[in-house]
C-alpha cells in the first residue's frame, strides 16, 4: 500500500515512516505540513494519507481541513487522521462517508490493530477509536439512545467504530448470533434500515447521531 | 425717507441735544428762581425738582446712548423735557406776572402751561411702565390700552388749556389769555378725561404686573429690581407722616427719604435696562434686608433684656449689660439663619427652595431613604437646571469621575460652565451647569455649600467604586492570564510531552519489530514498557483536560457534549452553537464540570440537562438535576473556586437545590 504522511513533528514522522516500512507499505512521501500534503497527495495519488489534525502554522485543525479536501478532491484516497485529543465536530461528516479513519496517536502503539485499521480505510472501510465513539455515542439527547441497554450501546459502539458483527462477537466473546439480536434491536430502536455489515452499517449509525447531533 | 446713515447720526446726536436742552432749560429756570425774590417758593422745592430732572435726564442719556433701540432712555429724557419746560414756565410766570412790575408779554400764558400741563408728565412714566424692561408692549393686545393711555394724557392738557378755570396759587389774581370753553360743555368732558387718565394709569401698573407674572429668569430679576425701588414710595411716605405726626411739619426726614425714592426709581429702571449686575443687586438686597432685620432684631434684644434687667436691678449694673449681650450673643447664630430663611422665602424664592431640597436630601441621606448616587439629581432639581452635572474629583487619579466612578472627560461639558466645589481645604469635584445659572450666584454657591457633606459622601463613594472596578478589572485579567496560560500548557502537554511519549512508544516498537521472530521474554518487556507509555501518555491527556479542554476549541457546545459523554448520568445538551470570548467559555465549561461532578457524586440523580444560550448579553449556563436537592454550595464544594472565578469575570451563580426537587445552577456571565 502506498502511504503519504503528513506530521509536524520530526521523530514522530519518522516513526511512523517506519512503522509502515517495517510492515511492507510503501511510503510515498512524509510532510509537515498540510499545503505539502495536498501537494503530495495530489502528485503521489497514494492509497492512504495519514493526517496529523494539529500542524502549523496555527496548530489548531489544519490536518482536519486538508482531510476534507482531500475526500472532495481526491475521493478514492483514504484518510486516517491522528489527533492527540478527541476532537468529534470536524470528524463527524467525513466519518459517514467511509474510507476515512480517526485513532488517537497513542493507539498507533497497538501497531497490528492500527495496521489492520489503515488497511481497512485504504479499501474504503471506516475504523474509528473506540475514544471517538464513545464520544459520539455517550453525548447525545436523543430518545433512541436513552432507550438501549448498556449492551446494546456497547455494540453499538463496536459497530460504529467499523467492526463486523464476527468482531463483535470476538471482541465480546458472545455468540455470533446474540450479537445479530443486540444488533437488530439497537437498529430498530434507532429506527435505522438494516444492512448487510461493513461500513454501510457504520454509515447508518453515524448518520443517525449526526443528525441527533443536529437536533 | 431717511437712509439709515441719516438715522444712526440722529441718534447718536439726539441724545446729546435733549441733554444741552434740558440743561438749558434747567439754568434759565435756574436763573429765574435767582431773580424771583418775591416767589414763596422752598428750597427743597427746587432741590427736589431738579433731582428729579437730573436723575431723568441723566439715566435717559446712559439708556439713549447705550440702548437706543429701547425707548425707555428716550422716554426719560421726554420726561426731563417736559420738566424742565414745566419749571421755566412756572418761573417765568412767577418772574413776569409776581416779580416785574408790570406784567411781561408771555407771563401770563406761561402761567397757563404751568397750570394745564400736569398730565403731561404721566404720558413717559406711563409709557415707560407699558414698555418696561425691554421696550415692548406686554402683547399685541396691550397696544389699544397705551394709545389710550396717551389720548386720555392728551385731551386732559387740551382741556386744561381750554377749560373755564381760575388760575391756582400763586397766580389766582390772573386769567387766561386764551378762548375758553363753556362750562356746560367742559365739565363732562373734563370728569370724561380725568376717570380716563386714572384708568391709564391703573392701567400702566397693570401691564408691570402682568410682566412680572410672566417673567422669568433676567427679565424676572429686571421687574424685581424696579419692584424694590417702588417699595420705597411708601416707606418713604410713611415716613413722612411720622415725622409730621411727631415733629408737626414734614422736614428733614421727609426731604431725605423722597430724595431716596427720586434717586432710587430711575437708577433702578436705568440699572434693569441696562441689566448691569442684576443678580448681584438682588443678593444686595437680599443681604441688607438680612442685617436690617437682625440689627433691628438683635437691637431690640439687646434694649429688653438691659432694660428689664436695670429696672430690676438698679441702673448702671454691669450685669444687666453683661445679661443683655450674652442674649445678643446667644441670639445671633439661630436669629440669623431664621432671618435668612424668612427673607429667602420671601424674596429668594429659588434659593429658598433649592436650600430645602438640599437639606431634605441630606435629611434622606442619613436617614437611608436616598443614596448618595441621587446627589446630582437633587442638585439639578434645587438649582432648577435640568444640565446640571456633579463631576467628583479624585485627587490620586487626578481625573474627574461620576457618581459611579466611570471617568468622565471635561470635553463632554460643552458650552456649560463648571463651577468648583471645595470644602474647607478639600477640592471635592465640579458642578457643571447652564451658564444663565452663574448670573444667580447666590442660588449657586448657596446650594453647592448646602450640599457641601452629600457631595463629599459621594465622592467618597465614587471613590471606592471606582477602586473596586480597577480591583475587578485587574482580577478578571489574572483571570484571563491565568486562563491563556493554562492554554499553553495544554498546548505543551498534547504537543510537547504527549508527542514525544508517542515517537518513544514507535521506536520501542521499530526495535521490538527488528528483534526479529520470537523475541521472547525482551518481547514481553518490550510490550509492557509500550504500555507503560501508553497508560502515561492517557494520564497525560487527562491532566491536560483538566488545565484545559481542548474541545473548547469547537466551541462550547461541542465541549459540553464532550463533557456529557464521559459523565455516567443520561445528560442532554442544548447550547447554542454561538461562540463567545474563550474566558466566558472555559469558565462555563468549569461550572458545568463542576455541577456534573457534583450531581454524580451526591444528588443520587439518574438525569441531568444542560443548556447554555445568550439572553440580554450574557451566557446563561444552567445544570439541572433529578436528584435529592438539598445541596449547599459551601467552601469545601468545588464549586466554591468556581464561583470566585465567574465572579471575576463579571459573573455570578446560583444554586437551588430545594430538598427532594433536584438542584439547579444556573451562571450568568456578561459577554457583550
Amino acid at each position: 500500500m502506498r502511504v503519504v504522511i503528513a506530521e509536524d513533528q520530526a521523530l514522530l514522522r519518522e516513526g511512523l515512516r517506519r512503522l509502515f516500512e517495517d510492515a511492507g507499505h510503501e511510503v510515498v512521501a512524509a510532510v509537515d505540513d498540510a499545503d505539502r500534503l495536498r501537494g503530495a497527495v495530489s502528485e503521489h495519488q497514494p492509497e492512504l494519507a495519514v493526517v496529523d489534525v494539529r500542524m502549523p502554522p496555527t496548530h489548531t485543525d489544519e490536518g482536519m481541513r486538508a482531510a476534507h479536501w482531500i475526500r472532495a478532491a481526491h475521493p478514492q484516497v483514504g484518510v486516517f487522521v491522528l489527533s492527540q485529543h478527541i476532537e468529534t465536530a470536524g470528524a463527524v461528516g467525513l466519518v459517514s462517508q467511509g474510507g476515512f479513519g480517526y485513532f488517537l496517536k497513542d493507539r498507533v502503539l497497538d501497531v497490528s490493530e492500527f495496521l489492520e485499521a489503515a488497511q481497512r480505510v485504504a479499501r474504503g472501510g471506516s475504523a474509528l477509536d473506540p475514544r471517538v465513539v464513545a464520544s459520539l455515542v455517550g453525548g447525545q439527547a436523543s430518545d433512541g439512545l436513552a432507550e438501549l441497554t448498556e449492551r446494546e450501546r456497547h455494540v453499538l459502539s463496536l459497530m460504529a467504530q467499523g467492526l463486523t458483527n464476527q468482531a463483535i462477537a470476538q471482541r465480546l466473546v458472545l455468540t455470533e448470533r446474540t450479537v445479530e439480536g443486540h444488533v437488530r434491536s439497537v437498529l430498530m430502536k434507532l429506527d435505522l434500515p438494516e444492512g448487510d455489515g461493513g461500513h454501510r452499517r457504520v454509515l447508518a449509525v453515524l448518520a443517525y447521531l449526526r443528525a441527533a447531533d443536529a437536533r | 425717507m431717511q437712509r439709515p446713515g441719516d438715522d444712526g447720526r440722529v441718534r447718536r446726536i439726539a441724545p446729546w441735544a435733549l441733554v444741552l436742552l434740558i440743561a438749558l432749560l434747567t439754568v434759565v429756570a435756574g436763573v429765574l428762581f435767582v431773580l424771583n425774590t418775591k416767589s414763596e417758593e422752598s428750597g427743597w422745592e427746587v432741590f427736589f425738582g431738579v433731582l428729579t430732572i437730573v436723575m431723568a435726564t441723566g439715566v435717559g442719556f446712559v439708556l439713549a446712548t447705550r440702548r437706543g433701540e429701547n425707548p425707555i432712555g428716550w422716554l426719560l429724557l421726554l420726561l426731563g423735557c417736559i420738566l424742565g419746560l414745566s419749571a421755566v414756565a412756572f418761573e417765568y410766570a412767577t418772574y413776569g406776572l409776581l416779580q416785574s412790575d408790570d406784567p411781561l408779554p408771555g407771563g401770563r400764558l406761561a402761567a397757563v402751561y404751568d397750570q394745564a400741563t400736569w398730565p403731561l408728565l404721566f404720558a413717559p412714566v406711563a409709557a415707560i411702565a407699558f414698555v418696561f424692561p425691554d421696550g415692548r408692549l406686554p402683547s399685541p393686545r396691550w397696544r389699544k390700552v397705551a394709545i389710550g393711555a396717551l389720548g386720555f394724557c392728551v385731551v386732559s392738557v387740551v382741556l386744561m388749556f381750554l377749560g373755564p378755570r381760575d388760575f391756582d396759587k400763586p397766580f389766582e389774581a390772573f386769567s387766561s389769555p386764551l378762548p375758553q370753553m363753556p362750562e356746560a360743555i367742559y365739565f363732562p368732558l373734563f370728569v370724561v378725561a380725568s376717570l380716563g387718565l386714572v384708568a391709564s394709569l391703573l392701567a400702566a401698573a397693570l401691564a408691570m404686573r402682568t410682566r412680572k407674572r410672566r417673567a422669568t429668569g433676567t427679565d424676572l430679576q429686571q421687574i424685581k429690581l424696579v419692584a424694590y425701588a417702588a417699595t420705597l414710595i411708601p416707606l418713604a411716605v410713611a415716613i413722612g407722616w411720622t415725622e409730621s405726626l411727631i415733629a408737626g411739619s414734614a422736614g428733614v426726614a421727609a426731604s431725605a427719604s423722597a430724595g431716596v425714592v427720586l434717586i432710587a426709581i430711575p437708577l433702578s429702571i436705568g440699572v434693569a435696562v441696562m441689566r448691569y449686575r442684576l443678580y448681584e443687586i438682588d443678593r444686595l438686597v437680599n443681604r441688607t434686608l438680612v442685617y436690617v432685620t437682625l440689627t433691628a432684631l438683635l437691637a431690640g434684644t439687646y434694649a429688653v433684656v438691659s432694660l428689664t434687667l436695670g429696672v430690676a436691678l438698679g441702673s448702671g449694673s454691669t450685669l444687666a449689660t453683661a445679661a443683655a449681650t450674652l442674649a445678643v450673643a446667644l441670639a445671633f447664630g439661630t436669629l440669623r439663619a431664621r432671618v435668612q430663611r424668612i427673607v429667602d422665602r420671601r424674596f429668594s424664592r429659588a434659593r429658598y427652595e433649592g436650600l430645602r431640597r438640599v437639606e431634605r436630601h441630606l435629611v434622606d441621606l442619613r436617614a437611608g431613604r436616598a443614596v448618595p448616587e441621587q446627589t446630582g439629581a437633587v442638585l439639578a432639581e434645587a438649582l432648577g437646571d435640568p444640565t446640571v452635572e456633579l463631576l467628583l474629583w479624585l485627587p490620586d487619579a487626578d481625573e474627574y469621575v461620576d457618581a459611579s466612578g466611570r471617568v468622565v472627560s471635561l470635553s463632554a461639558v460643552g458650552g456649560r460652565e463648571l463651577t468648583p466645589v471645595r470644602r474647607g481645604e478639600l477640592a471635592l469635584g465640579a458642578v457643571v451647569h447652564d451658564a444663565a445659572l452663574s448670573e444667580q450666584p447666590d442660588l449657586l454657591e448657596g446650594v453647592i455649600n448646602a450640599a457641601g457633606l452629600a457631595i463629599e459622601i459621594t465622592r467618597l463613594r465614587a471613590e471606592v467604586q471606582r477602586r473596586l472596578a480597577e480591583v475587578q478589572e485587574s482580577r478578571a485579567r489574572i483571570v484571563t492570564a491565568g486562563y491563556e496560560e493554562r492554554r499553553r500548557l495544554e498546548r505543551d502537554l498534547h504537543d510537547g510531552a504527549q508527542q514525544r511519549l508517542v515517537s518513544i512508544g514507535l521506536a520501542i516498537r521499530h526495535a521490538q519489530g527488528s528483534l526479529g521472530g520470537d523475541t521472547g521474554d525482551a518481547g514481553a518487556q518490550l510490550d509492557a514498557v509500550v504500555d507503560e507509555v501508553t497508560r502515561t501518555i492517557e494520564e497525560l491527556r487527562e491532566m491536560a483536560r483538566g488545565v484545559h479542554p481542548a474541545c473548547l476549541d469547537d466551541g462550547l457546545g461541542a465541549a459540553l457534549r464532550d463533557l456529557a459523554s464521559r459523565s455516567p448520568l443520561r445528560t442532554e445538551i442544548a447550547a447554542t452553537t454561538e461562540r463567545f470570548p474563550e474566558q466566558i467559555e472555559a469558565a462555563a465549561y468549569f461550572v458545568a464540570s463542576e455541577a456534573l461532578t457534583n450531581s454524580v457524586k451526591h444528588a443520587r440523580a439518574s438525569h441531568v440537562t444542560v443548556s447554555a444560550e445568550r439572553s440580554n448579553g450574557s451566557l446563561f449556563l444552567r445544570i439541572a438535576d433529578d436528584g435529592v436537592g438539598g445541596a449547599v454550595a459551601g467552601e469545601r464544594s468545588g464549586l466554591a473556586g468556581i464561583i470566585d472565578r465567574v465572579a471575576a469575570l463579571g459573573g455570578s451563580v446560583s444554586v437551588s437545590s430545594p430538598p427532594g426537587e433536584g438542584t439547579a445552577v444556573v451562571a450568568e456571565l456578561p459577554c457583550a
